[in-house]
């Protein structure tokens, strides 16, 4: 079943005259990961913002073309529908903190109470996501008063209580360490695993490569190549175009002039891929 | 100009000791990485190098001048330091001002400043956009200011933190070649970085940091080997040598040329002839 | 990062279990009362005889005290010795002092004004002490404030520490490229440009992403709203707070008609 469903979107921000997205398409089948890649300014937020919904909802501006998730046009949801069908969780952990409670679970229950949620039925919730986010042992600590790998497991546990269809996730490791962003990664795999939808932006190739069903490269708002991610990140056009490959990829590109790499191997995107066909590549008849 | 780290320790008031006995040498010339989880002590160490931590016990020289001894202000003749968020920094109306404003504060000449800012927009990648406000470029590109900003200033020490964060293939490129350039002007160039390919192609040393004190120092494709060690301040090597690693390779390549050169002897000690020194014993 | 952000004790007592609304209005009818009654001893009978003692049962005196001492013996000290010495008029003259003349009158008046101001603060202090931010703005936005309001205050009273961080690495940020911050007077004026620019900037930054997050937590959601904290509001607390009206407007009519 399609669950998001974004037809020819043109969108330009207020007071630009350039589009943002440009006849932009996009379906996402319910519990696939779509990945996002693309340079900076390509369009990647903003396409986060418009199947959130906060395009047109929070930023105005010029919006053509249909966006439906959950089988409702966007422009006509309330905000408890968008919110409930779509969570969306962004770069920066500091500022999802809301700012309004004091303690990490009550933090998390914010989006229950706005949401109208019975006061009974919050606790059970909150430690739920919690457990799912790994972060029970943070309960009663201060949000602010976190790592930010711990600040934003909370935001996506802030988003995951509220049960949405689907996963929006704008570079949600960029501000982190190493120990923050396997923490991270590691919650949006749980989450994928339980047949999540999910559509991230992330720069990091060898993660997309990791994580998604479907990888999506996005240049001056409009979708330049899309596919699997073997297809996608070994697209020669990405190059062209700055995106940039991982090393894995580029070695086997080089290494293939020469046949250290298989001619008739496609190129790697994962370690595990380049380990293979380098073996292969090297071993002599 | 050399970089003097003699038995630095540092608690932040309240008590916590970030810093616990470091001593080390940078050489001028010299392009070091400093990599380690966060709270690992990078940047508390790094902010001792301006001046703008003092050590609670121990010293810092740069060159001939004590950390101690001299202000933040004056040692920016020195040691110039590109914070990590752009924002922090930025306040002038067009981008040429903001560039100005560090090689003003030192008092240089105003041919000597219009030359040095020249040069340092040339080198970002800003050249033609002196008179745009900094605040009307997108983000990857306020950190080019930024980074004009200090690289303007003319030090024979820089200090980056996280430069690629956030950023680009094409930024990032772009930021290599700044510190490329930087070599061959021979500055000393420390960077602070959790990107592990980005550490791996640009710098020839590379200091690990793990609870306040110095786990590996040395060259790069000998620190960047040491997987156990690493993984104990939560580095990954890049993805070469891990790659490197899987194939059962003793080398730890770096870069892509690199790294087919061993593919390279691989081959040929395979071509050339017992079969039975398989490079592939597993 | 520190841990605590407001001025908030967790202790348990009869103090902390009242109704924030309560304790409000309980510190502004002290200082109500204080101000309006005529009779000359009211302050400091308050202060001594229900402000200290609720200290106490609030099982926060020593913060209480400590603040007291730090900020309130010297601030109402000062206020006494200048409206002591400059306070025209009065008939009974203590002593004089060059051109000063003190009389019993305005040694009076300033004592008054000082125990005024000493209670005013104080009974504010307490309640600050014994009052969770949040359960205030939580009790207070069931009784009608708008949320926007509540959630201004709040996140306010939460970001001011982070704001103070974020200016200490602007500035160091700025020390880096030369700016000396040390120095004569206009030096330091000048280096406050390079300060304030981006502490604007970022914090225009941030309030926007702010406002998407919470947007994303359906903060604007139309419908009825919840809250997870559960506030008490007893018989005692109603009775608290009418008592505390009824004192207030006795202590207004005595004043008035008395």
């Amino acid at each position: 079943m399609v669950i998001v469903d974004l037809q020819h979107v043109t969108y330009r921000y207020p007071m630009t005259e350039q589009s943002a997205l440009e006849d932009v398409s996009l379906h996402i089948e319910e519990g696939e990961f779509v990945a996002v890649i693309g340079p900076n300014g390509a369009g990647k937020s903003t396409l986060c913002y418009t199947v959130a919904g906060f395009i047109p909802h929070f930023f105005k501006g010029e919006l053509e073309g249909t966006v439906e998730v959950a089988g409702v046009e966007s422009r006509q949801a309330s905000l408890e529908q968008r919110v409930r069908s779509v969570g969306l969780v962004f770069q920066n952990p500091f500022n999802q903190i809301s700012g309004a409670k004091y303690t990490v679970f009550e933090e998390i229950a914010f989006g229950l109470e706005n949401l109208g949620v019975s006061r009974a039925e919050m606790p059970a919730r909150v430690e739920q996501v919690m457990a799912l986010t790994g972060i029970t042992d943070l309960a009663e600590r201060s949000p602010y008063a976190l790592s930010g790998g711990q600040q934003q497991r909370v935001a996506l546990a802030s988003i995951l209580v509220m049960e949405p269809k689907v996963l929006v996730l704008d570079e949600p490791t960029s501000q982190l360490d190493p120990v923050g962003t396997r923490e991270v990664f590691g919650v949006i795999r749980n989450m994928a695993l339980r047949g999540m939808t999910v559509l991230m932006v992330e720069h990091k190739l060898e993660w997309v490569a990791a994580f998604a069903d479907r990888v999506i490269a996005l240049e001056n708002g409009r979708i330049l190549a899309e596919g699997t991610p073997a297809e996608v990140l070994t697209d020669e056009r990405l190059l062209e175009h700055h995106f940039g490959f991982s090393r894995y990829t580029l070695a086997a590109r080089e290494g293939r002039k020469e046949a250290l790499w298989p001619p008739d191997r496609r190129l790697p995107v994962t370690l595990d891929e380049a380990e293979t066909g380098f073996r292969e590549g090297l071993r002599r008849p | 100009m050399n970089i003097e780290v003699e038995d630095l320790h540092f608690s932040y008031p309240g008590g916590v000791e970030a810093l616990r006995g470091i001593t080390l040498r940078i050489e001028g010339g010299e392009l070091v990485a400093m990599v380690g989880q966060n709270g690992s002590g990078k940047t508390t160490l790094v902010k001792h190098f301006n001046g703008l931590l003092q050590p609670s016990r121990g010293c810092v020289r740069v060159g001939d001048w004590d950390t101690r001894t001299v202000s933040v202000a004056r040692l920016a003749s020195r040691v110039g330091y590109v914070f990590q968020n752009p924002d922090d920094q930025l306040f002038c109306k067009t981008v040429a001002e903001e560039v100005a404003f560090g090689p003003r504060n030192l008092g240089y000449a105003p041919e000597k400043v219009e030359q040095l800012v020249r040069r340092a927009l040339a080198w970002t990648g800003l050249t033609g956009r002196e008179g745009t406000n900094p605040y009307d470029l997108s983000p990857t590109w306020r950190k080019m200011v930024a980074l004009a900003a200090v690289l303007s200033m003319d030090t024979p020490v820089v200090i980056f933190d996280e430069p690629t964060t956030g950023q680009d293939w094409q930024s990032v490129a772009r930021m290599a070649r700044v510190i490329a350039m930087l070599r061959e002007e021979g500055k000393t160039v420390i960077t602070i970085t959790h990107d592990m390919d980005f550490c791996a192609e640009n710098f020839t040393r590379v200091i690990a940091l793990g609870g306040g004190q110095v786990l590996l120092d040395g060259p790069a494709d000998e620190v960047l080997g040491e997987a156990e060690i690493l993984a104990q301040t939560f580095v990954e090597p890049p993805q070469l040598v891990r790659l490197a690693r899987r194939l059962g390779w003793k080398e730890t390549p770096l870069t892509i040329p690199v790294f087919l050169d061993a593919c390279r002897r691989s081959v040929r000690k395979e071509d050339g002839a017992d079969g039975a020194e398989r490079r592939f014993d597993t | 990062m520190r841990e605590r952000l407001s001025f908030y004790i967790q202790r348990h007592s009869p103090i902390h279990r009242l109704n924030p609304f309560t304790k409000l209005t309980l510190a502004f009818a002290l200082v109500l009362i204080s101000f309006f009654s005529p009779w000359y001893w009211t302050a400091l009978c308050l202060i001594l005889l229900v402000i200290f003692p609720l200290a106490i049962i609030g099982r926060v005196g020593r913060e209480f005290f400590a603040a007291a001492l730090r900020l309130l013996v010297p601030v109402t000290g000062f206020i006494f010795l200048m409206q002591s010495l400059f306070l025209p008029g009065g008939e009974t003259v203590l002593f004089r002092f060059w051109f000063l003349r003190v009389t019993l009158e305005s040694v009076a008046r300033a004592f008054l004004i000082s125990m005024r101001i000493f209670g005013m603060v104080s009974s504010f202090i307490l309640f600050l002490l014994t009052t969770h931010p949040s359960e205030l703005m939580t009790d207070l936005t069931r009784r009608g404030l708008p949320g926007t309001v509540a959630y201004v205050i709040i996140s306010t009273l939460q970001i001011l520490p982070q704001m103070q961080a974020k200016a200490q690495t602007i500035i160091a940020a700025q020390r880096s490229r030369g700016l000396a911050v040390e120095g004569s007077f206009i030096r330091r004026v000048r280096a406050l440009v390079p300060l304030v620019g981006p502490l604007v900037f970022g914090s225009l930054v941030e309030v926007e992403e702010r406002a998407i997050a919470i947007e994303a937590r359906a903060f604007s959601a139309t419908g009825p709203k919840t809250s997870y904290r559960e506030i008490d509001d007893t018989p005692f607390d109603r009775t608290v707070r009418w008592l505390m009206v009824a004192l207030v407007v006795l202590s207004l009519a005595a004043r008035f008609f008395g």
